[in-house]
């Protein structure tokens, strides 16, 4: 993929989508009032150890509780949840959405998750789990703790290049508008899900996000994903972020590698008699 | 590391034949009568290079010419530069090389193996190494180490050095071309393969399909170089010829010796150098970058205060430091910049297993920083060696069961954690290797992650004294407790699921870590290791990092997502263990 970074058109789409949203939600009516704590440079700190909770990474939509693993009984079942898609449903081209099928029905194997693969944007964000948000001298770094993901976010970059090569976890600039830490990623391999649901992007996403602080321990997390190829419209998803209050919270490291070699290897390992 | 060239980069010395006659050309047109002189090639190490054609293609060393061999009828010469990959594909795909008995040196190549030796032998389709032309020679395929296609053939007329071999999009004209403007004899070996031979030695030219040739000039074989009488008068012919010169006769700064030399550029991308009788290549000046602490280095500061240990490093320099003290080497303090080089490329061919050139980081061609000159990573005990282990640790040595070679594995576990891309270990994952050397450090208040490239690992380190995990929680890296000693960082580490060992280290095993900037560009990186269980004193190890200003960040080196080792490892355990059954059943 070629894709040139736009920092304009990045601030313009955040700035309309804030716009956008503004009249149907409580959330994004708090953002005006809230001044956030301050790092050493003046912008707003977003240090410390979150963790979203709810059920997107289950399925970014709507979804009702549903059958899972039958031998783990209802641990092993889909929890209902409230989609934090905006405006409801992901616009997928046709044929998208009949992959989006294919992805569901093979999901016990075929969800990158369960292989412990990188998890991608925006998908990290969500997992289950905390991450840890370290404000640098010239860039951003997030440390998730499910396959040892992490992110780099460059914010010292004044005319970004194009990823030189798609990856897992894609290339991330930064930059701040006004309390907004707004992040543009691209230079994704396209091989990573949104979700257990089997919802997914190309190699051509591109991922928008923004991170507002609405209270000393929560900030507002939304996402606009943009891909030609998969979806008829750039679409968005919104969520809070919390703040894990546990003084001695952490990102415990997760290695998941040894849990998925019976799904990756299994047909190729000798069973001892 | 740094060459100094004449006024470009790619060009370094020539070198002379040693007396030849002139072929006398009674046919074409050609203006110039000139002999091939030498082969050019770019690489990372010349003293293994010289080593190595010594030995697998018997070439002889010059004395007083370290940087070049001679291969009886013509000369190959070496020079450190960055590559952007092998000779094949480019305008010169090959050079040849004739034995009497290609079977036996083919056989003698496979025993030797690519361990250790770097020699990649090239099958054929049917799984052969040698191929019988009817009518004109047995052949076979190597590379170098340095992705230098080599073709050896049986040639009883003609031994030693045999053949150059282009590639053209016209192979006619380029034959033409070298005809006219260098001489030589438009010729058929065997009235089969046609070519133009100068003197003994062979110009073919092979049809190339795919678009254009590659430039020679930043490749492995960088360029060839013919020998003329007088370079002032050929250079004169030649321009009548309309040859493109890339650069006009002249005697190079650091020749040695007062012959000239010129470049002109050939069909199909190649870049020829001209030389005149005498001429004895360029001394080369290598530039070693100072690892050296500075005395009066002050420690940058955060904007809130802290050491600033953050940027990306690289332990690209650290590659081939022993752990311990060689007994060879008892009295010596650190390594002369050659014998450094010559190390750390002797670990990079000691570790290809199968890995192209353009699969290994510390090759000198890509890495920036000059390998270290430290004798060992040892510095505690001060003899270089690591402390006696125990008595309990040597029973348990004695008494462990045979490790599972990979052909026998039954399942991941089998291969270990590095190969199953969970880790390298505590120690381990800081340790250089032949490639993703890279450790990006980024500091937050009171916080500081240390990312490895290798596997992609990351632990975020608290430097302010905080609550540890619980007794019942423990990690393949265990929880990172820093602190800073003045501008040093020192970390213990706590809480090691003990899964993974370095060299026997066992879940006892108390790690304590150190970072020190020792200087703008160098971060001074030690780990003291104690574990009664398995040594009966503590020891430490030391290297340094060097600040890589190349990367931007580290590669996501998706370890487990691409780890297709693991299902062909296993795949082939599974085939060897059919194969056996099969023939159990046959005996039986």
């Amino acid at each position: 993929m070629a894709i040139r970074f736009n920092f304009s058109s990045i601030l313009l789409t955040g700035t309309l989508l804030v716009m956008a949203l503004a009249s149907n939600s409580a959330i994004t009516q708090d953002i005006g009032d809230y001044e956030p704590e301050k790092a050493w440079d003046g912008n707003p700190d977003l240090n410390g150890v979150w963790q979203a909770i709810g059920t997107a990474h289950w399925d970014l939509e709507d979804h009702e509780a549903s059958a899972g693993l039958p031998e783990m009984g209802a641990i092993g079942s889909v929890p209902p949840g409230q989609g934090v898609v905006v405006g409801g449903e992901i616009p997928y081209q046709d044929w998208a959405l009949e992959r989006r099928r294919e992805n569901w029905a093979s999901r016990p194997t075929g969800d990158p998750e369960t292989k412990c693969y990188l998890p991608g944007v925006p998908r990290a964000t969500y997992l289950p789990y905390p991450f840890q948000i370290l404000q640098g001298t010239d860039r951003i770094m997030i440390v998730y703790g499910f396959a040892e993901a992490n992110r780099t976010i460059h914010m010292d970059v004044v005319n970004p290049e194009s990823p030189p090569l798609d990856t897992w976890m894609g290339r991330s600039y930064g930059n701040w508008d006004g309390n907004t830490l707004v992040v543009d990623a691209q230079g994704f391999t396209g091989e990573a899900w949104f979700d257990r649901a089997g919802n997914f992007a190309s190699n051509a996403l591109r991922v928008t996000e923004r991170y507002t602080p609405i209270n000393p321990n929560a900030m507002l997390y939304e996402a606009t994903i943009e891909d030609p190829t998969v979806f008829t419209r750039p679409w968005q998803i919104r969520m809070p972020l919390y703040r894990r209050l546990e003084s001695n919270a952490r990102v415990v490291e997760y290695k998941c590698v040894e849990f998925s070699e019976e799904i990756l290897y299994g047909h190729l390992m000798k069973r001892e008699d | 590391m740094k060459c100094r060239t004449t006024d470009k980069n790619f060009f370094i010395n020539p070198f002379k034949i040693g007396v030849k006659s002139l072929v006398l050309l009674t046919m074409s047109f050609a203006v110039n009568a000139a002999t091939p002189n030498h082969i050019t090639i770019a690489l990372s190490s010349i003293s293994e290079a010289v080593g190595w054609y010594e030995e697998y293609l018997d070439c002889q060393v010059i004395t007083g010419r370290e940087d070049t061999v001679n291969c009886g009828n013509t000369e190959i010469e070496f020079f450190l530069g960055r590559t952007v990959g092998g000779s094949a594909g480019t305008g010169v795909d090959r050079i040849g090389f004739s034995v009497p008995d290609l079977d036996a040196k083919m056989a003698d190549l496979e025993s030797v193996g690519v361990s250790g030796a770097g020699v990649r032998l090239v099958r054929f389709d049917d799984g052969s190494l040698v191929r019988d032309i009817p009518g004109l020679y047995k052949t076979a395929f190597i590379t170098d180490p340095w992705g230098t296609k080599i073709e050896l053939v049986q040639d009883k007329n003609l031994l030693g050095f045999h053949h150059i071999q282009l590639n053209s999009v016209d192979p006619d004209a380029a034959l033409d071309w070298y005809n006219r403007v260098l001489g030589g004899e438009r010729a058929s070996l065997n009235g089969i393969l046609d070519g133009v031979l100068f003197d003994d030695i062979w110009l073919f030219a092979s049809k190339y399909t795919d678009g254009r040739p590659g430039m020679t000039q930043g490749r492995t074989i960088d360029h060839i170089g013919f020998e003329v009488a007088d370079l002032d008068e050929a250079a004169l012919q030649m321009s009548r010829l309309a040859v493109e010169f890339r650069q006009d006769p002249m005697v190079p700064d650091n020749a040695r010796s007062n012959a000239k030399q010129a470049f002109v550029l050939g069909p199909d991308g190649v870049m020829i150098a001209i030389v005149e009788p005498g001429w004895e290549g360029v001394e080369e000046e290598i530039v070693m970058a100072s690892t050296e602490s500075a005395e009066l280095y002050v420690v940058p500061r955060t904007p809130w205060g802290e050491p600033d240990l953050q940027g990306i490093w690289t332990a690209d320099a650290a590659h081939g430091i022993p752990l311990q003290r060689g007994v060879d080497i008892a009295g010596t303090d650190e390594l002369t910049p050659e014998e450094a080089a010559a190390r750390r490329e002797r670990g990079t061919l000691n570790s290809i297993w199968g890995y192209d050139r353009e699969w290994r980081d510390t090759t000198l061609g890509y890495v920036t920083s000059a390998p270290s000159r430290q004798i060992a990573m040892v510095i505690d005990p001060p003899n270089g060696q690591l402390p006696e282990t125990t008595a309990a640790y040597k029973e348990l040595v004695a008494k462990a069961p045979p490790r599972i070679p990979p052909q026998r594995a039954r399942t991941p576990v089998d291969l270990g954690t590095y190969v199953r891309c969970i880790t390298r270990g505590p120690i381990g994952m800081m340790m250089p290797s032949i490639y993703n050397n890279g450790l990006q450090i980024l500091q937050s208040p009171g916080n500081i992650a240390i990312q490895k490239e290798m596997i992609h690992e990351t632990r975020v380190i608290s430097t302010e004294p905080r609550e540890g995990l619980g007794d019942g929680l423990k990690t393949w890296l265990g929880d990172s407790h820093g602190r800073w000693e003045d501008d040093t960082l020192v970390v213990e580490v706590r809480n090691l699921n003990g899964r993974t060992s370095y060299l026997g280290s066992s879940e006892n095993m108390k790690l304590t870590q150190r970072f020190t900037r020792t200087g703008p560009d160098t971060l001074e990186y030690s780990f003291t290791v104690e574990d009664p269980s398995v040594w009966t004193e503590p020891w430490t190890g030391m290297f340094t990092f060097i600040k890589d200003e190349n990367q931007i960040e580290l590669v996501e080196y998706a370890c487990h997502e691409g780890n297709y080792g693991m299902t062909n490892t296993l795949s082939a355990a599974r085939t060897i263990d059919a194969r056996e059954a099969e023939e159990v059943e046959y005996q039986e």
